[in-house]
């Protein structure tokens, strides 16, 4: 394993901050590795986004704006990377730990007889190889996992776990040739927004979360979008409040839902149970508003503030929102 | 139809874990097995399909497990399930993604379905690659995130498919593989009928003698190798404030995020 390519996700050239994450380390693992630093942006919008890409240290970006990438489903896209991993030879892969991402891991790893390694925290670059390090178990192991018997490794790496810093940018834009001989048959008839998703709840740097304490869908438009706004970020849920219907089960963080790693995590109205435990116990910070003293997030939160959700929240809004307004 | 779940046993999320620091693997005796939480709603997902198709649509379990994991296996044919296999072989043990996908290719090949159903994610790995390296070595079509199927038959499915912001019209010839989300649906508890019915129900085990492998799986197999093990850090108790009001416990946190210059 020489050089790294990181696999881009985005929607129509809109792309996510992971990206930038990878990019910056893409180029940290393939000089430890004595091999070159590649980006794949496959689909509509492709090209825009890789002049954005331009400003990360990576030395080529491959690029198709070839819409059969989002008309047929993942098919095209593994063809387009495989071509690349095969004209770049012994490669590790980088690809976002989401949904997406995962995806893509576990077939572009059979597709070359690669090793994965997953939910990436760390990479140890020692001795020309790249040691994948994170979380197993839920989160109660932390695991060192190095690539063996392969010219190829994948790797789908946590958001929020890598910082990303833009400069140092020369890289060529090279477009990539449509496989030739290939049919597609798992195909996306139509696409349908609904408003109700959130996009990027994994990368946000705040997370503000509802359980069952906000009693309703309500207050998580009315409470925790304000609060969430004015620290710049998204709004999550336990899984409680997913099963209850007040909000999409894409907004769950926990064990069967999304694992998130922001720098600050505030969980409003949630007890803290294993199963969300695991999902957040990685952010930086975390404060939990709670009328309970004795709920199992004092355990692992860095404050608890024992009181009324209802009375605090609003309250805290303002106060960001002033100093806000002052900075 | 023939329906197949492909199912993983886990450990229990409250149980506490213990890694063998010599073989750096999990310490599974003792351990308390149980259906990895997103595969009951793919044998959830599957029940419903077969209610809905009535005939001769069956529903089988399939996982790659220690034979220990059988009574575990029981609890999904209690949910309704009509039968089950194991592979199960000591050669398998310290499989990756890689060994792991490539013998139940192998095994899922020999018990042919007509639809292959998948979790998204196990609960114990985080990998999620399973579904997706199948898929490259049974070379079926995929779809993967389901959260409704809404038709299936005559060689074709047709299904929504989660997304982050709403969901895709996806289709597709079958044989194919899904894998699911929650959205498909609670899972059911099992009935005492079920639980009755689920001893006499077949459980059918393969070993790595009925697969025709041609490469190495198991420990020698794998092409990743844990290196080292080591405890996460750990998380203090929290800092209590009591808040007597809304204004003062809103003060608390905002000092707070000041502090840790997070506003
Ligand atoms: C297989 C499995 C998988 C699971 N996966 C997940 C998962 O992915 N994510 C997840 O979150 N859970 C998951 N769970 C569920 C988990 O065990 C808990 O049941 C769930 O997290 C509880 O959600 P909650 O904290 O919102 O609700 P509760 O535990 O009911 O907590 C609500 C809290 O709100 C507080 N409260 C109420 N009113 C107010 C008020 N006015 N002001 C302040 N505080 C108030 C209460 O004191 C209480 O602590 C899973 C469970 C299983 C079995
Ligand atoms: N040993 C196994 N036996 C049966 N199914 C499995 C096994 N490992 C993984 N799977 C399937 O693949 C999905 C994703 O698992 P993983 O890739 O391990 O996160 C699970 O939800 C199962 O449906």
């Amino acid at each position: 394993m020489q050089h790294v390519i990181v696999f881009v996700e985005h929607k129509a050239g809109q792309t996510r901050k992971v990206t930038y994450e990878l990019a910056t380390e893409a180029r940290k693992i393939a000089d430890a590795l004595g091999g070159k630093a590649h980006a794949v942006v496959l689909g509509p919008g492709s090209s825009s986004l890789a002049e954005q890409l331009e400003n990360y240290p990576l030395d080529v970006i491959h690029v198709t704006d070839d819409a059969d990438v989002d008309k047929y489903l993942y098919d095209p896209a593994i063809d387009y990377l495989e071509a690349v991993a095969k004209s770049t030879g012994p490669a590790l892969i980088l690809l976002p730990n989401t949904m997406l991402g995962r995806d893509v891991a576990g077939r572009i790893a059979a597709r070359l007889n690669a090793g994965l390694n997953s939910d990436v925290t760390a990479f140890q670059l020692e001795g020309g190889k790249a040691v994948s390090v994170g979380p197993k178990l839920q989160g109660s192991t932390v695991v060192a996992s190095g690539f063996k018997n392969t010219e190829y490794g994948v790797a789908t790496v946590r958001p929020n776990a890598f910082d990303a810093q833009a400069g140092g940018g020369s890289a060529h834009i090279a477009n990539l040739e449509k496989p030739a001989g290939k049919a597609y048959a798992v195909v996306v008839e139509n696409e349908v927004e609904e408003a109700s998703g959130e996009m990027g709840l994994e990368e946000a740097p705040v997370v503000v979360s509802g359980g069952r304490g906000l009693g309703g869908p309500d207050p998580f438009t009315s409470l925790l979008k304000p609060l969430a706004d004015a620290l710049g970020g998204a709004v999550g849920a336990s899984r409680a409040a997913a099963d209850a219907g007040w909000v999409p089960y894409s907004l769950q963080i926990g064990q069967t839902g999304k694992v998130v790693s922001p720098q600050l995590y505030i969980a409003v109205g949630i007890s803290g149970a294993i199963q969300h435990k695991v999902g957040m116990q990685t952010s930086g910070t975390i404060i939990a508003v709670n009328r309970d003293a004795t709920v199992p997030i004092g355990e692992f939160a860095d404050l608890l503030v024992v009181g009324d959700l209802f009375q605090i929240i609003p309250e805290l809004t303002n106060m960001v929102q002033g100093a806000k307004a002052h900075a | 139809m023939k329906i197949v779940v492909s199912v993983k046993l886990v450990p229990d999320t409250n149980a506490a874990k213990r890694i063998d620091p010599g073989t750096k693997r999990l310490v599974r005796t003792g351990l308390e097995t149980v259906l990895n939480p997103f595969d009951e709603y793919a044998i959830e997902a599957a029940l419903q399909l077969k209610e809905k198709l009535g005939g001769d649509t069956t529903v089988t379990i399939f996982t790659m497990a220690p034979e220990s994991g059988k009574e575990t296996v029981r609890k999904a044919l209690a949910m309704g399930a009509d039968d089950a296999v194991m592979l199960t072989d000591a050669g398998l043990e310290g499989s990756d993604v890689w060994a792991t996908s490539y013998a139940m290719a192998q095994a899922l090949e020999k018990t042919g379905f007509d639809l292959l159903i998948a979790g998204g994610l196990a609960d114990d790995g985080n990998s999620g690659g399973v579904p997706g390296a199948l898929t490259e070595y049974l070379g079926v079509p995929a779809i993967t995130n389901v959260r409704k199927i809404e038709e299936a038959g005559d060689g074709k499915i047709k299904t929504q498919r989660e997304t982050d912001s709403g969901y895709q019209v996806v289709s597709g010839p079958l044989p194919a593989l899904i894998t699911v989300t929650m959205a498909v649906g609670e899972p059911r508890y099992a009935s005492l009928k079920g639980i009755m019915g689920a001893k006499k129900k077949t459980i059918a085990t393969m070993s790595l003698p009925d697969l025709d492998l041609d490469r190495a799986v198991g420990t020698d197999g794998a092409k990743t190798e844990v290196l080292e093990i080591s405890a996460p850090k750990v998380r203090e108790k929290a800092r209590v404030v009591e808040a007597a009001d809304g204004a003062t416990g809103a003060q608390a946190i905002f000092d707070f995020l000041r502090e840790r210059k997070l506003v």
